[in-house]
């Protein structure tokens, strides 16, 4: 059993000692308990992919340059060639944690959040937290990417070099950068504050640590205030006119969506050619290919996406239902149907 | 002189309807033209960093008149000039471009390249109007005539150059129009021994955006020169034209032209067909988009 004291006092010893990395620190630099030392602390050992210290080049910096920009460079050597041409990982993953409550993919409750912390609603999951997962790449994603899936569904590695060439549809990453991003999602990990706990949750998960509680109970709360894989279901358009779904759009919910959503990407042709503003033009062409089977619409572009192919490799991906529901895709048509007239 | 007071009066207008730009938010104004050419006129448009731009332009023989008609297929088998060429994206505001023409002036097999440089945007610190300019130089690479007194002779090879600056100055209104303005100098070395080897030009093109994806453009550039008149054979550049983008990274553009040339070091000096005579053409060009 080990006191916050003591996660503290090991910590200080591994650093010193030089055969720790970040990942050894049990606090983050706000204070917040980090959930993965708080499990270790009570013997649950929730992930193992941990970055390999022993490889030349590891650096949470240079991770985060690739991560935000594409760009990395080891210690001494030039600047390698750029990830992709195309996209970065913050083209479609947030680097801040996106929803309210961790346990549950709610698009309602992610807009709602993403608004108020000033960051896009986006197709793919959130890397804030990616550590703490075992799985990736889940659900339906095996009907898009096939056996390419399979060994990275649990292998954070090769989740990333899956992203890496198919989503950003750029080169494979050399094993330093992969474990340079990996070292910069352990700045990304889970907090005990990030976890929704009731009060006597807290006390629970508190007097564990403590090593004056039942750990198995602590583990089990801290197990479910937290999703260990992302859901992911692709879902078919609604049927146009006949509003199947019996669905009203909300066109003020739609603004929304448009402009944290759509705009993430295409205003001012920003990952995308196609470019959207809020003039009328944009929005009778929109209203006009709604109804229509193709990309243009926004039905079938939303739930669809676009597909990468030869001369043209950049794409949109598809929206599942975790990730923008049928409501929603209503409202905006709501949106858009109100700025065209 | 008339001809001054137009585009005086085009400056006017500018001016007196500079109280309508769009709203912004302190934002640069985007996609005051489709492309980074208008028909025949360099727009204010520059390239997005990183982004490679290939393009193919054509200007076919005249639709009608002495040289056109059904003999040509109304211009259609007659090639006037071609260009095929890259614009690379230097910043968001610096465009570089290498492309070859077949030329349609007195030089031929012309190498041209130009750097576009946007010095302002329109929006950015409440500024009314984009301006960017244009440096481009045109070599050309025919063979060497053995006959004296002509312009490919080549005494000394500097003559196989020339050179444009342009300045253009842009607007756009609202989501519908945009106009721009545009000062020109064009030198070229060597030249016949009557014309002039500075030419200063104003130009004025437009764009009105009838859907998301049309657009109708206009451009024309009339060279301040007392020698440029119709009496010696001259006349304004004069360009009509439909512009689709696709969002797919295209660009396409039908145009009906006076002019043959697509260097502005040709069409400009050049500038030598009567539209009242038929000699006008159809033209076209198309754009892609590469990420590099």
């Amino acid at each position: 059993m080990i006191s916050r004291i003591s996660i503290i006092i090991i910590s200080i010893v591994a650093l010193t000692i030089g055969l720790s990395f970040d990942i050894e620190r049990a606090y983050d630099t706000n204070g917040d308990i980090r959930l993965y030392k708080a499990l270790a602390s009570i013997g649950y050992r929730s992930v193992d992919h941990l970055p390999d210290t022993s490889v030349k080049g590891l650096s949470a910096a240079v991770g985060e340059d690739i991560v935000k920009y594409g760009i990395s460079k080891r210690e001494g050597e030039n600047k390698s060639k750029r990830q992709s041409k195309h996209f970065v990982c913050t083209s479609c993953h947030n680097i801040e944690r996106e929803d309210p409550d961790l346990s549950v993919s709610d698009p309602e409750a992610r807009l709602a959040y993403t608004l108020d912390k000033g960051i896009p609603l986006l197709p793919a999951t959130t890397l804030y937290g990616a550590v703490n997962r075992t799985s990736f790449y889940n659900g339906d994603y095996e009907k898009k990417y096939g056996d390419l899936v399979k060994p990275a569904r649990d292998d954070i590695r090769e989740a990333i070099q899956l992203c890496a060439v198919e989503c950003a549809q750029g080169r494979k990453l050399h094993d330093w950068e992969v474990e340079s991003v990996l070292a910069y999602l352990w700045t990304l990990d889970l907090k005990l504050n990030d976890l929704m706990m009731t009060d006597t949750e807290k006390q629970t998960v508190a007097t564990a640590l403590d090593g004056e509680g039942k750990e198995i109970d602590a583990i089990q709360i801290l197990e479910s205030k937290y999703l260990k894989y992302s859901p992911a279901h692709f879902v078919d358009p609604m049927e146009r006119g006949k509003n199947k779904f019996n669905i009203t759009g909300n066109a003020q919910n739609g603004q929304k969506v448009y402009e944290n959503s759509c705009f993430h990407c295409h205003y001012r042709n920003k990952y995308s050619y196609f470019n959207l503003d809020n003039s009328r033009l944009t929005f009778s062409f929109l209203e006009n290919k709604a109804d229509k089977y193709s990309r243009y619409s926004i039905y079938e572009v939303i739930r669809h996406g676009t597909f990468s192919k030869h001369g043209k490799a950049s794409y949109m991906p598809r929206f599942p239902k975790e990730k923008m529901s049928d409501q929603q895709i209503e409202d905006l048509r709501a949106y858009i149907n109100l700025m065209a007239e | 002189m008339k001809v001054k007071y137009i585009i005086i009066g085009l400056f006017a207008c500018l001016g007196a309807v500079a109280s309508a730009q769009e709203d912004t938010q302190g934002r640069a104004v985007y996609g005051t033209f489709g492309d980074r050419r208008i028909i025949n006129t360099q727009s204010i448009e520059t390239l997005p960093a990183r982004k490679l731009d290939f393009r193919i332009a054509h200007r076919f023989g005249d639709l009608a008149g002495d040289s056109g008609g059904w003999p040509t297929f109304y211009g259609l088998e007659n090639a006037a000039d071609v260009l095929i060429g890259f614009e690379y994206g230097l910043t968001d505001n610096i465009t570089l471009g290498l492309g070859r023409t077949k030329g349609s002036g007195p030089l031929k097999q012309l190498i041209n390249m130009f750097v576009k440089y946007k010095v302002l945007s329109q929006g950015l610190n409440n500024m009314p109007v984009s301006v960017a300019v244009v440096g481009l130089t045109s070599a050309s690479t025919m063979q060497k005539s053995e006959t004296e007194g002509v312009l490919h002779f080549f005494e000394s090879p500097i003559h196989r150059w020339n050179y444009h600056l342009g300045i253009h100055a842009a607007r756009k209104f609202n989501d519908r129009l945009s106009a721009q303005l545009t000062g020109s100098w064009t030198y070229r070395n060597i030249v016949p021994a009557e014309d002039q080897n500075a030419i200063v030009s104003l130009g004025f093109a437009g764009k009105a955006q009838l859907t998301k994806a049309i657009g109708i453009i206009i451009d024309t550039s009339v060279p301040l020169s007392s020698f440029r008149t119709s009496e010696n054979g001259f006349y304004p550049v004069l360009g009509l034209g439909v512009e689709f983008t696709t969002g797919g990274g295209h660009s396409f553009q039908m145009n009906f032209t006076n002019v043959e040339g697509l260097s502005e070091t040709d069409f400009i000096p050049y500038s030598q067909s009567n539209i009242g005579d038929g000699e006008f053409r159809l033209g076209f060009t198309i754009s892609r988009l590469f990420n590099l």
